[in-house]
Formats: structure tokens, sequence, C-alpha cells
């Protein structure tokens, strides 16, 4: 039975890349109009955000309020390899052929990067629990934001120069000031000598790796694994008297949701339609905040929930800036001055949110998920 | 192997819940821990299965420290115990439950289980061949897929057992195992613990109050009162001791009762 | 000199920031929840003292002004953190009390109020900044001896009044309370109203000092106000008015450094510091888990 599973996989995955890749060449055919290719693949990544949080907030039962320190952590990350090999390839219009190149590297760099701060972040969650811990990702992700956007170290030095001149701890942290403040401040980054961030990232690599990390989710939930996690979040104590180390299963699904929101960002950061660069306030509070309301809305602990939640907050994003856009908005607007349709939707999404936690604090799913076998069918 | 405390000492804040506790649990054997309300008895199994450090003194299995051991470490080096308020994941079925406990046996991880791969499988069928086994011993295989929370309260309590021997512990701990049991049950229990002892060369350390339980199937006790120990030997010597008599029924301090 | 100036600032500010604190700090005790609507409350309590002062007439008549925009900011926000624990914590509380989600979905609940709260602002009163109008020369020393004066203030009604034994009561120990006849819902309400109404109070004294008023200004002197409570141990109140006067200084004397800017990220880097070395904070004190 497994290896007629394995021939499944690998033939759906086959299938999938097949179809990634004609939208890739494709895609620019089929849609004519730019945002809304951009909405496709937002949508996606978007996705993926959702489906990464849920393993921390649903699964785990932790609750994290700074994903967007570490979706920005990869943007960044990905923003700043992808320009480099960009260089190194000669500053070339981005291929597909080029992609294949770029795109890994700079995601696996920004995975790297974001699961590295992940595990620094999931160390505290072992002493720290529920709100104390979320406050100490909103710290997280807020001086993620606030390093990069207001740091004005040594402005007229570049970063390779002030690293070479490393002699100890204080030129090493000036290095380092260097090097956050080459990335661009309050205004953003948009690769070296702001030549824009390359942007990679078609279809094809977009799609085919939220698949894969959705793919990756579903088996965390449906695994010893993911029994384990629910164990935990029921009752520590008796979990640990059975063998389940709190600390790592912890530590581990604080690494595996910040390298799914890494991934994310790195997508965003490289995506083709998209803006050429990535900027701080992207990742504020209110993005942690969308984020949360992607997956309490479809349900904590469901990966489907979170990623209809994921679609429909990003699609009703979309909706709103464009309809702020419009010129029957606009025209309102010269009478209205207080018309201010996004903060409206932010009404609109905390009073939902309230009236779920009031009526139906689990979520639309709950754990439950869409297209779910009963359980038990295949074990007895 | 032989569970050992040596000196055991434990305060919270300023107040001292075990001192200088010392004693030696003989392997194989069932070993009794009991003394009045508040006497450290669950502290003591706290202290061992390590959820809180001890302050001084040793605890060791088989010559090896459990010191600065985490519980899971501990319940990977062979101890298993129940919990005087059941602990059981109630969001989880009774198989589930027992399943939780395999984490640690299972060859292949978190890869294995990304990936899918056959040893993935192989773990999860051996697993749940083995928890199916283990619940026909509980007697409660028609149960394997109902909620935790949906069992009577006797079956909660033998669930709790039976997820506590999927670990194949060398000792097992068991707190207050009687406990709300009337006669008929509690003489069950007596049988099933000897049986447990003896089908899985097991070392068995109860904490229990009901008597007729302790004096029937203990080989040794020890008597624990205000955290320190007054008393330690067979039930017949424990059964005449007058420090164990004076802690369950009051010292004569104030000419009460005696 | 610059630093004798500094501290007196510090302390002025600090001050402010621990009659901030202080809201947090006793809806924790008694709720065990972080009332994240709480900056929200000082921030709307920042405008209904614009508004005030502005139709009392403003620097035409300082003194009633800013006493007049005070009491009314007290009250109005007396009535919106009654409102908020009404609507949106009292239902979440007698549904999820003992439930697995009983601690996401306060958080969830309290954070949604923000938000909901910031962006309503956003919507009455737009997002432009508003200056306050100059009432004062010197509001440093007011700022201070005010914020003294409340916190006096408070500590009586904590410790002397039936309401504060209440509170006392129900922060050890909420069932126990309820047994011996505290009025849970009662006793929480007015703790609501009064938490909100020092808010009020820090609110109007901070823009008589910073001069505007603008929707998101909840978020920056809320955090810090949180970071505070946390620092002297949260639940505590004598700890949130050490931790609000520490928080004060510090950020001044930050100030004084070549990096000025970094207050903002220091607030945050002393609250993870804090959480990880001493989560009970300066004050307070941790409890075992029983098993």
């Amino acid at each position: 039975m497994a290896g007629r599973t394995w021939i499944r996989t690998i033939v759906l995955a086959l299938l999938v890349a097949a179809v990634s890749l004609a939208l890739d060449m494709k895609l620019a055919d089929i849609l004519t109009d730019g945002s809304l290719r951009q909405l496709l693949m937002l949508t996606a990544c978007n996705v993926l955000v959702a489906v990464s949080l849920n393993v921390i907030n649903g699964m785990a039962g932790q609750f994290s309020i700074g994903h967007a320190g570490f979706i920005g952590l990869g943007a960044y990350t990905a923003a700043v390899v992808a320009s480099q090999l960009h260089v190194k390839l000669g500053s070339h219009a981005p291929t597909l052929a080029a992609s294949f190149i770029v795109v890994p590297i700079a995601l696996l760099a920004a995975a790297v990067v974001a699961g590295a701060f992940g595990f620094l972040l999931g160390l505290p969650s072992l002493r720290l629990k529920g709100d104390y811990l979320a406050i100490v990702t909103l710290g997280f992700a807020e001086i993620f934001r606030l390093l990069i956007a207001t740091a004005t170290v040594g402005v007229q030095d570049t970063p390779a120069q002030a690293w070479s001149a490393v002699r100890g701890p204080g030129t090493f942290f000036h290095a380092l000031g260097v090097s956050i403040t080459a990335l661009g401040g309050q205004n953003g980054y948009a690769g070296p000598g702001d030549q824009g961030v390359p942007l990679y990232a078609g279809p094809f690599w977009i799609l085919t790796i939220v698949t894969l990390m959705v793919v990756l989710a579903w088996r965390i939930k449906f695994s010893g694994w993911g029994r384990a996690l629910r164990a935990l979040r029921e009752d520590e104590i008796a979990s640990a008297a059975v063998g389940v180390d709190p600390t790592r299963y912890k530590v581990t699904s604080f690494v595996l949701a910040a390298v799914g929101a890494g991934v994310a960002g790195g997508l965003l950061a490289m995506m083709r339609d998209g803006t050429p660069s990535v900027q701080p306030d992207t990742f504020n509070f209110q993005a942690s905040f969308d984020a949360i309301t992607m997956v309490i809305l479809g349900g904590s602990g469901s990966v489907t929930g979170a990623m209809l939640g994921g679609v429909f907050v990003t699609l009703s994003i979309k909706a709103i800036e464009y309809g702020q856009g419009s010129s029957f908005v606009q025209d309102l607007r010269r009478h209205a001055e207080w018309l201010d349709l996004n903060a409206l939707r932010m009404i609109l999404y905390s009073a939902l949110l309230i009236a779920l936690m009031i009526l139906r604090p689990e979520g639309l799913l709950g754990e439950r998920e869409l297209f779910q076998k009963k359980r038990g069918a295949k074990a007895s | 192997m032989t569970l050992a405390l040596k000196n055991v000492r434990k305060s919270f804040g300023g107040l001292c819940a075990v001192s200088d506790v010392t004693f030696t649990v003989p392997e194989r054997s069932i070993f009794g821990l009991i003394g009045p309300n508040g006497a450290g008895k669950t502290t003591v199994f706290n202290l061992i299965t390590g959820v809180y450090p001890f302050d001084t003194g040793s605890i060791t299995l088989g010559g090896k420290s459990l010191a600065n051991l985490k519980s899971a470490a501990i319940a990977e080096a062979g101890i298993a115990r129940t919990f005087q308020n059941i602990r059981l994941f109630s969001q989880l079925t009774v198989l589930e439950n027992l399943l939780v406990a395999c984490e640690l046996q299972k060859r292949a991880h978190l890869l294995a289980a990304l990936l899918r791969s056959p040893s993935h499988y192989e773990d999860e069928s051996s697993m749940t061949k083995r928890a199916f086994e283990m619940l026909d011993v509980f007697s409660l295989r028609e149960l394997a897929h109902a909620p935790s929370t949906s069992l009577s309260y006797g079956n909660q309590r033998r669930l709790e057992i039976a997820r506590a021997m999927m670990l194949s512990p060398k000792v097992l701990l068991l707190d207050e195992p009687a406990a709300g049991m009337n006669y008929g049950e509690a003489e069950g229990l007596k049988t099933q613990v000897r049986w447990l002892r003896d089908t899985f060369n097991l070392t068995v350390v109860l904490v229990e109050h009901n008597m007729q339980v302790v004096m029937g199937v203990c080989e040794e006790i020890h008597v624990l009162d205000h955290g320190e120990t007054i008393a330690h030997g067979s039930p017949e010597a424990i059964r005449s001791h007058p420090a164990v008599i004076g802690a369950y029924l009051g010292e004569d301090t104030e000419g009460g009762a005696a | 000199m610059k630093l004798i100036d500094a501290l007196m600032t510090g302390l002025a500010q600090g001050g402010m920031i621990a009659l901030v604190a202080l809201g947090y700090t006793m809806v924790f005790g008694v709720l065990k929840m972080i009332n994240f609507a709480h900056s929200e409350v000082f921030m709307m309590a920042a405008y209904v003292g614009l508004f005030v002062i502005a139709a009392v007439g403003g620097t035409a008549h300082p003194l009633l002004a800013a006493v007049g925009g005070t009491v009314v900011a007290m009250f109005a926000c007396s009535l919106l953190g009654i409102t908020i624990e009404r609507i949106a914590y009292r239902p979440i509380r007698a549904r999820t009390r003992g439930s697995k989600l009983a601690r996401v979905t306060p958080l969830v609940t309290a954070l949604a109020v923000s938000v909901l709260l910031q962006n309503l602002a956003q919507l009455l009163f737009t997002a432009r900044y508003r200056p306050y109008p100059q009432l004062f020369q010197n509001t440093r020393p007011i700022i201070f001896v005010v914020a003294i004066a409340m916190m006096v203030f408070l500590e009586l009604v904590v410790k002397k009044t039936w309401f504060g034994k209440a509170m006392r009561a129900l922060s050890t120990n909420e069932e126990a309370a309820r047994l011996m006849g505290v009025r849970t819902s009662r006793t929480i309400a007015m703790t609501f109203a009064l938490g909100s109404s020092l808010a009020a109070v820090g609110a109007v004294l901070y823009c008589l000092d910073q001069s505007q008023a603008y929707p998101t200004m909840g978020f920056k002197i809320g955090t810090q106000a949180f970071v505070a409570a946390v620092l002297g141990g949260i639940g505590n109140i004598p700890g949130a008015m050490l931790g609000g006067l520490l928080i004060g200084i510090i950020g001044e004397m930050v100030k004084l450094t070549s990096y000025s800017g970094g207050v903002d990220v220091l607030v945050f880097v002393v609250l993870i510091l804090v959480l990880l070395a001493r989560p009970a904070g300066l004050l307070g004190t941790t409890r075992v888990e029983k098993v």
C-alpha cells in the first residue's frame, strides 16, 4: 500500500509542476491585467502565511502575534540574496531559466534566516505561556521592523567596508548597524544602487512551493507528530510524562512556522508583477493581525481552514484597495474626508473576530478539514 | 532496576514539602508510599518524574542519576506514571491517547512523517497494533475510537494505566489508583497490579489511601508525614507502628483522640 | 544640568506611563488577561480631552479647560472601559471558562477590540495629527504631581475601601471570592472603570505635554505602559508604578545618547529581557502549578 501511495504522490507532484509551469509561460496571455496576476500569486503567498501561522497558533496551541516579523525576515533575506545573484548573473532581465538558480538559493536563505529566528523565539515558549509568549513575538516583530526603519549608522560606509574593518565587538556592532542601514530604512530596499529587486518568482515557483508547503503542513497534522502536538496542547505535564518533550515539540513548531513564513516572505519579495522593493512597514502589526484573522476565521488547527482564511482575507484586502482607488469612492471622499475603506475593513474584521470569539471561538471549521476522510475508518 | 531516593529534599518558597526522604524500591517489588493528606507523597512522585527539580539529595534508577533530567527523559529512562486527578488528553480518542505514548519508541520521526517514508507507515501500523494489544489487556478495545472524556471514571483510570504501560516502563508509579473505587473494584485492582508486575516484569510504586489495597498488595511500605519519613517496613510492621497510628489518628499532644 | 533635566522629564514621563500601566495591571489582576484595548482607551481619552478643552475655550481658561477636559475624559473612558468589558470580554468569560481555548480566546478578543477602536478613531477623527493647545508654560511638574496624587488615591482605594478589598480578593482567588459574597461582575466592571479613568488622566497629561492626538498614538504609549507593568510584575500595583517610573527615566536617559531613535526598540528589548530573565517582574512572585 505504501508503494502505491508513493506513485500517486509522484504523479500528483508532476501534475502540479506541469500545470504551474504552463501557467508560468501562458498566464500573461490568459490574464492580461497585471494586477489580476499579482492578485493570484499574492493569494497563494498568503495561503502559505496562514498555513504556517496555523502550525503555531492552531496545532501547537501557542500564540504568536508577530508572524509579520518572520515574513519580513524572509522577504528581506530573499530580496538581498536575489539582488546579489542577479548582479552576478549579469543583470539581464529575469528569465525562467535563470530563476532556477536564483529562486531556490534565495528561498533557502530566507528559510534558514527565518528558521533560525524561529528557533530563538521558540526557546522562551518553554517558560512563557499564552499572553506572555504572544507579547514576546510581538516584541520581536516590532524590533525587526523598527531596527530596519530607523537604522542610521554610518550612512556613508558600505557594508563590505564595515565588515572588513571588524576588530572587536564595537566594530562588529558598527558593521551590523551599517548593514541594517544599507537595507534602505523607511524607504525600503530596492537592490544595490536602487536598481529594484529582481522579480524572479513567477506562477511556477509560487504555486509549486505553496502546494508543497501546504502538503507538508497537512502531513504534520496527520502524523504522530501532530498527534503529540495536540496532546501537548491539552496537557503539558501528562505529555512529558509519556515522553513527549514539550521543549522539542514547541521549538520545532516555531521553527517550522517561521520557515513557512520566511519562504512566503521570500516569494512575496521576488513575485513577478509585484513591486520591486521591500518596505519595513509592510510587516507591521496590522500584517500580523491579518495573519491571525486568516487562521482564526478558517478554524484554528485546520489546514484547509487556514487556506480558506488566507484566500478570503487577501481577496477582501485587494477588493478594498481597488474600491478605494475607484473614481466613485474618490468622489465620495471629496465630500466625506472620513471615508477610509481600509479602516472600515479593519473595523469589520475585528467586529467579526469578536463575534466569532463569543459565538464560535474555534473558528469556522474548528480543527476539522474540508475533504477529510472519516477518522478511524482505516485503523480498525 | 532499583529506584533509589537518598536524602531528597524539596521546599516551595519557605515551605519544606519533602525533607530528607530516603528509600530504595527493590526490583520487581510492589512498594507502597503512604501517609496522611499533605504528607508529600505526590510531591515525591513529581520529584521522581522530574515535574519539579529537587533541592538536594539524589534519585537514581539502576544506579543512574535522574537529577536534572526533564520529565520526557525520565519517561525514556523507564519510569511511567499516572496522576492523582486523572490527566488524559481529553480531546483525543482512547487509541490516540495510547499512540501519543509511542512517540519515544518510533524509529522514524518528523522528517519521515513529512516524506511519508516507508518507515513512517511501518511505525504507524506497528504502534497501532501494539496499542490495540494494550487495549485488550485493559479490555478497552471496543472504546478505541471514543473520545477519552466519554469514558466512565473507572475506565479513565484504566486508560491512564494503559497509556503509562505503552512506554514499556521498568518502574510504574501509580498515584491513588483506587480513589473512588468500591470494595469489589479495589479487590480487582489488587489482582491487576500483581498481574501487571508478573507479566511485564515491573516494579510498581503505589501512593494510596485505601488501606485494603495497600495492605493487601504491597510488599514493602514507606510512610511519610509532613514531608518526613516516619516508618518503613512490611505491611504487618507498619500496621502496628506507633508513629503511623499517631500520624493517621492524630498525635496525643493535646490529649485528643489517640 | 542636562542630566538633571532629563531626570525630571523622565520622572514626569514615567508618572504618566505608570498611570496607564496601572490599568493593565489591575485588569490582569482580576481577569488574568492582557487588555490590549487599554492603549486605545488612552487614545480615545486624548480626543475627548482635546474636544472638551476646545469647547471650554482652551487657552482662555487654562485651568478650567485642563480640569474639565480631564474629568470629562475620565468619565467618558470609564464608560468606554465598562462597555468593552460588557460587550466583548464578559461573554467570552462565561463561555470559555475551563475550555482549552480559555487562553487564546481572550487574547484574540482583546486584540480585536484594540484594532476596532483604533480604526474607529481613524474613521471618526481621521488620521490627522491634532495639536493640543499649549495650556501651561511648564507642564512637567504638574504631570508628576498629578500622577503621584493619582497613585496615592489609588493606593487608598485599593487598601481602604470595600471595592479595593473585593478587587484584591478576586485577583487572589476568583472562586473563593465569589463564595465569600464578592459580586464578581460589579467588581470587574469597577476595575475597568478605574483603570480606564487613570489612563484618561494619563492621556490628557501626555497630550498637554506632547501636544498631539492621533489614532495610532495608543500603540506607542500603550506598549511602554505595558512593558512598565510587566517590568514591575504584572498584577502588582506598586510594581506598575515602579515600572512606569523606570521606563520613563530610562527612555529620557537614552535620548541623551547618540541612539535617541532607539527608544522604541529599547522598550521591546527590555520587555523581552524581563520576560526571559524574570517573567514575574521586579515585584511579582511566581506560582507553582499543582499536579
